[in-house]
């Protein structure tokens, strides 16, 4: 039993949502339809999964992805979509959602997420896997001093698998791996790719002069 | 505005022509009061009328005409001097190079008509005027013509952000709909689930036009977005489609978009032939600094080792032909994989 807020602005979703997870045994500790309610409720809702709908009425959803993580660092953030806004849909993996899913996955999809987000693992799609690739590569692109993280090539290989929607288990069995290595290089990715955005969040503040009074 | 400021600096030029004779103070004095009159006249817009025009020309007509009374029969500069300037640059604003025109032949005739003598500086002051009322009054077209336009296009711009913003407003509820009329049809089983895949290929639609709608259509310098470009050919293509893309747009030369599309849809056109209607292909679009990577994989069953080199041998040319040939035209190199896990092309052009 995974102990789960649903953030949603549409009754609809939030309800529907609520009952698959409650169905399938879930236990659901609060519901929120927008960013300040969210805020508001997250403390003493103290979920394990926040299932969090990006396009909120107040356009927080990525700003409350690092909130709550920053208030409660082994919360994990699902991200549940529907138009799929790449900007965003970033950002909010950079700021440290674990796992993304479109609305039209089913409700086994949004189960089975949910499961595997609380376990720490990371749900992908492949359209985040191709946006995460390009993010990276234009890193490798940019200049050579860098301090921020490159993926290697066998992580890019496992994403660029992931990218064109091979399951864990087809990449496991096409690289001749197991399972759980192929699982380890997806969260590797995923963790550099917060990393790096701390790391240029430090660089800017930095630049900026933002450091002086610490 | 233009005429105030114009008025205002003939004020000036008026008081040239103040050191001639005494009998002409009167004549002077009503183009003062005139000036003042005018000045007032011209402000507003409503008062701006053909009537007041042609009043401005007629004594300006007028005060060129009394030159002879008030001046001796050989006079050589008249009264108003310059001042009829402004009468002719009002003209040339509102009727542009036709009223310009009408204006300076009347104000020539009338400066012409008395004089017995036409010498050359008369005949310079003519035709300035008759060239410069024209001059004046096409370049007031040109202006005006240039800020119409100008304002139509900021409005075309206006119009189109907000529409933009209510597209997105609209579109975000109606995926909502759909994509819960795609879970519930599918949960529901039967006449329901055909339902709800019908919603779910909408919904599908429908998401890639706004990713679309975010992409520019063509940049500077001829470069095209390819993710858009393979976006829209991928929607329109009967196999179903996952696109991934870097985020943002990739501009590439127009022939490489061109082509690069024309070799992916080549790779789908197989899936459909050879995996049928209901596989499932995913398109990686990957765009480095010199290069880009277009991968296509399919979840069909795979090919056999060797049996695109044998249709290549037999001269059965349709795949390798639109995918290979396309992709080396452009200096670039397609490999196939296959498993069990299905075929996957990988598309590299280099951008020169």
């Amino acid at each position: 039993m995974v102990r789960v807020m649903v953030v949603d602005d549409h009754p609809m979703w939030r309800d529907a949502v609520e009952r698959d997870l409650q169905a399938a045994g879930h236990e659901v500790v609060g519901v929120a339809s927008n960013g300040r309610e969210a805020m508001a409720r997250f403390p003493a809702a103290a979920p394990q999964v926040v299932v969090l709908d990006l396009q909120l009425p107040d356009h927080s959803g990525v700003q409350v992805t690092s909130m709550m993580l920053e208030h409660d660092p082994a919360a994990r953030v699902l991200i549940l979509s529907a138009s799929g806004e790449q900007d965003d849909v970033l950002d909010a993996v950079k700021a440290g959602a674990t796992g993304y899913l479109v609305k039209s996955a089913s409700s086994a999809e949004l189960v089975s997420a949910v499961t595997r987000v609380a376990d720490g693992d990371t749900v992908f799609t492949p359209g985040l896997a191709g946006l995460v690739l390009g993010e990276f590569r234009r890193i490798a692109d940019g200049p050579a001093d860098d301090p921020r993280d490159q993926l290697t090539e066998r992580e890019t290989e496992i994403l660029k698998m992931v990218a064109t929607g091979m399951s864990y288990k087809q990449i496991a069995a096409r690289l001749v791996l197991s399972h759980r290595t192929v699982q380890n290089h997806v969260q590797n990715t995923l963790r550099k790719l917060q990393m790096n955005n701390r790391v240029q969040l430090t660089r800017w503040a930095i630049e900026h002069g933002l450091d002086d009074g610490g | 505005m233009v005429v105030t400021v114009n008025m205002v600096g003939l004020n000036v030029y008026r008081r040239d022509s103040f050191s001639h004779p005494e009998l002409g103070l009167a004549v002077v004095s009503a183009c003062v009061a005139w000036t003042g009159a005018a000045v007032w006249l011209y402000r507003s817009r409503a008062r701006r009328t053909p009537a007041l025009l042609v009043a401005d020309l007629l004594i300006a007509v007028a005060a060129i005409a009394v030159t002879p009374w008030v001046k001796s029969e050989a006079f050589l500069a008249t009264v108003p001097g310059f001042w009829v300037m402004g009468a002719l640059l009002a003209w040339a604003i509102h009727w542009h190079w036709k009223g310009g025109l009408v204006a300076a032949v009347v104000l020539s005739a009338t400066d012409l008509a008395p004089r017995e003598v036409v010498d050359q500086g008369n005949y310079g002051n003519v035709f300035l005027v008759l060239v410069g009322g024209p001059v004046v009054g096409f370049l007031c077209e040109s202006l005006q013509r240039m800020a119409r336009e100008r304002d139509a296009a900021e409005r075309a711009a206006a119009a189109a952000e907000e529409r933009t913003r209510l597209a997105r407003a609209v579109h975000d509820g109606v995926l909502q709909v759909l994509a819960m009329v795609q879970r519930r049809g599918e949960a529901a089983g039967g006449e329901w689930a055909e339902l709800g895949r019908l919603a779910g290929e909408q919904e599908r639609g429908l998401r890639s036009l706004i990713r679309q709608q975010d992409t520019v259509a063509t940049a500077p310098g001829g470069r095209v977005d390819l993710a858009g470009a393979l976006e829209a050919m991928a929607t329109a293509h009967p196999v179903r489609v996952e696109l991934a893309t870097p985020g943002g747009s990739v501009l590439v030369p127009e022939r490489v978009a061109t082509e690069t599309v024309a070799a992916v849809r080549a790779c789908l056109d197989n899936v459909a032939a050879h995996v049928g209607p209901d596989a499932t292909a995913w398109v990686l679009a990957q765009a480095g600094g010199d290069s880009v990577t277009v991968s296509v994989r399919d979840d069909g069953p795979g090919i056999t080792d060797g049996r695109l080199d044998e249709a290549e041998a037999e001269g059965r040319f349709g795949v390798a032909s639109s995918i290979r040939g396309r992709v080396e035209e452009l200096g670039g190199a397609a490999t196939v994989d296959s498993g069990p896990w299905g075929t996957e092309w990988e598309l590299t052009v280099p951008l020169a």
